[in-house]
């Protein structure tokens, strides 16, 4: 499914082949005023990968991932999506958006908008998909996601487990090539935990290619293909994830994990 | 001073009154609720025998002018030969305020989204034009646009003219309100619209604005209200809206008793309309 012909082939740089990474960071930095919060980043995402990406608070993964669709404006340095160089001017940042589907940690459902609605409102709007296919295919989404009877609820109706899911199923209605995951389960109760987790284990067996921030090292070690540690604005460990978890080499990564597993 | 004197004798009484009752307030224990409660009711009503008759004896030494007063206020006659003249000046007056209060809307969002737009010249605009507005008297901006664009060779109606100086003025504050409802959404419904590949308008559009509008509905109609009584102000320019009508009337009646009635026609809008706000705002919160 990743290997879908590309309308876009000609925007494609030369060195770029179909096979090459999903997702190319070249050097990526990110200012906020005086803070540099992403100080050099290079990863290559490759397809049917799942990236975890973990790090303590204020590392920058999670402008890492908004830098990868283009929600903060990369400072210095590259990213390609499919090959597609989305800090060119030239690029229009929407059709690549279309491609890279975001899931955020407090969810951002549309309140105004049924379960179902939310699901149909880009692809009937971006796409000029009609009425009834939409309904149609959002209803399956909903489906696939476990929320097929919640279809007519608004989001203030749903658990934060259904409406992250929601959510989930509104980015795949736009059939992305990669989904990027920003601590989707941190603001949810325990016990809502799991179904999210089980919905992205999901399409990581699909086949999906998923960048996701979290502290679920359940979840990293299971579905996981890879793990890269985070501090401080750069990439500190990047191996895989049993390997990261069980013999960190960094002494920065040895230090949080000790952390966290003792929180757990 | 016959009827005059008479009062009083029910004045020496109360003042009796409020005397024992403070003496009996003193004697009796605090702990005695009941004896206290008996003490206040016996000030309370001292207090009321002294203030009626005092009334009643004011009222009775102005009565003149209180009759005065009721014929020039409340003539019956006038109010016969004035209401169906109001009336359709009233009419005058709503669609003065509804035909403005539609272009006040269109415009006010649109200054409200160049206010935020991220160019920083548009913005720069939008904040001048929205501050030398609300800086001035409408009266003032009504008068300069009637006649500065007739100087200009722009002969508009008065109602047109009216509608426009309205327009530009209301929507200047308007637009704020826009602005301050558009930023209380919070942002990551921006960010999540974005992500799904839906352009900054479309955003805008379908995520950000139904959620905006919902919240400033009760402050637009309470503006909407405001505008309606100042549309009243547009009479400086000699439109035959219902203020106008009643300054004629009362012109030619010698009598203030239009007013009065044109007073009243005000009020019969603009109370439900009051109450109607007061309602949407306790369900909003609710929702919420
Ligand atoms: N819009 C912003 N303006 C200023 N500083 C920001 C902004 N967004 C993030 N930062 C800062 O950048 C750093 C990295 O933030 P973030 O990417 O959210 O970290 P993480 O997701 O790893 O917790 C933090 O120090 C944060 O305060
Ligand atoms: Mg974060």
């Amino acid at each position: 499914m990743i290997e879908t012909e590309d309308e876009n082939t000609e925007k494609k740089t030369q060195a770029e082949q179909s096979d090459g990474p999903m997702i190319r960071v070249l050097g990526l930095h990110k200012k906020f005023e005086d803070f540099e919060a992403l100080r050099g980043i290079d990863l290559d995402v490759l397809p049917q990968q799942v990236v975890v990406v973990v790090g303590p608070s204020g590392s920058g993964k999670s402008t890492m991932l908004r830098c990868i669709n283009g929600l903060e404006q990369a400072t210095r340095g590259q990213i390609f999506i499919e090959g597609i160089d989305i800090t060119h001017h030239a690029t229009d940042i929407n059709e690549v958006r279309q491609k890279v589907g975001m899931v955020f940690q407090s969810f951002n459902l549309f309140p105004h908008l049924t379960a179902l609605k939310n699901v149909t409102l880009a692809p009937i709007k971006v796409r000029g998909m009609d009425q009834d296919e939409a309904s149609e295919k959002a209803l399956k989404l909903l489906e696939k996601v476990g929320l097929s009877d919640k279809a007519d609820a608004y989001p203030a109706h749903l658990s934060g487990g259904q409406q992250q899911r929601v959510a989930i199923a509104r980015s795949l209605a736009m059939d992305p090539d990669v989904m990027l995951f920003d601590e989707v389960t941190s603001a949810l109760d325990p016990e809502l935990v799991k179904e999210v987790l089980d919905t992205m284990q999901d399409l990581a067996r699909e086949g999906m290619t998923m960048v996701v921030v979290t502290h679920e090292m359940g979840f990293a070690k299971e579905v996981g293909s890879r793990l890269i540690f985070m501090d401080e604005g750069i990439v500190v460990e990047d191996g895989d994830p049993e390997q990261v978890f069980t013999n960190p080499q960094h002494p920065r990564t040895q230090e949080f994990f000790s952390k966290i597993l003792s929180h757990i | 001073m016959g009827i005059a004197g008479l009062t009083f004798l029910p004045v020496i009484g109360a003042i009796l009154a409020i005397v024992f009752a403070a003496r009996a307030k003193k004697q009796i224990l605090t702990s005695d609720l009941e004896g206290m409660g008996l003490a206040k009711a016996g000030r309370t009503l001292g207090i009321i025998g002294i203030v009626i008759p005092a009334l009643a004896l004011i009222l009775f030494l102005l009565r003149d002018n209180v009759r005065a007063f009721i014929d020039e206020f409340f003539d019956l006659e006038i109010m016969k030969e004035s209401w169906s003249f109001l009336l359709r000046g009233l009419v005058v007056t709503l669609e003065l305020a509804l035909v403005s209060e539609a272009c006040i809307l269109v415009l006010g969002l649109i200054v409200a989204l160049i206010r935020i737009s991220r160019i920083k010249v548009f913005r720069f605009i939008a904040a001048v034009y929205i501050d030398v507005i609300r800086g001035m008297p409408l009266l003032l901006q009504i008068i300069i646009i009637y006649f500065g664009l007739s100087y200009l060779g722009l002969n508009l109606s008065r109602f047109t003219a009216g509608v426009l100086a309205l327009t530009i003025c209301y929507a200047a504050y308007e637009a704020e309100i826009f602005r301050a409802g558009i930023e209380s959404i919070h942002k990551g419904q921006m960010e999540a619209a974005r992500s799904l590949g839906m352009t900054y308008l479309q955003s805008m559009r379908f995520v950000v604005l139904p959620q905006a509008v919902r919240r400033v509905i009760p402050p637009l109609s309470n503006e909407f209200i405001a505008l309606l009584k100042d549309t009243a102000l547009v009479s400086v320019i000699g439109l035959g809206e219902m203020m106008l009508r009643a300054r004629e009337l009362m012109g030619t009646k010698a009598s203030v008793t239009p007013l009065v009635v044109a007073a009243f026609f005000y009020l019969m809008i603009t109370i439900p309309l009051m109450r109607l706000v007061q309602v949407m705002e306790k369900r909003l919160s609710k929702g919420d």
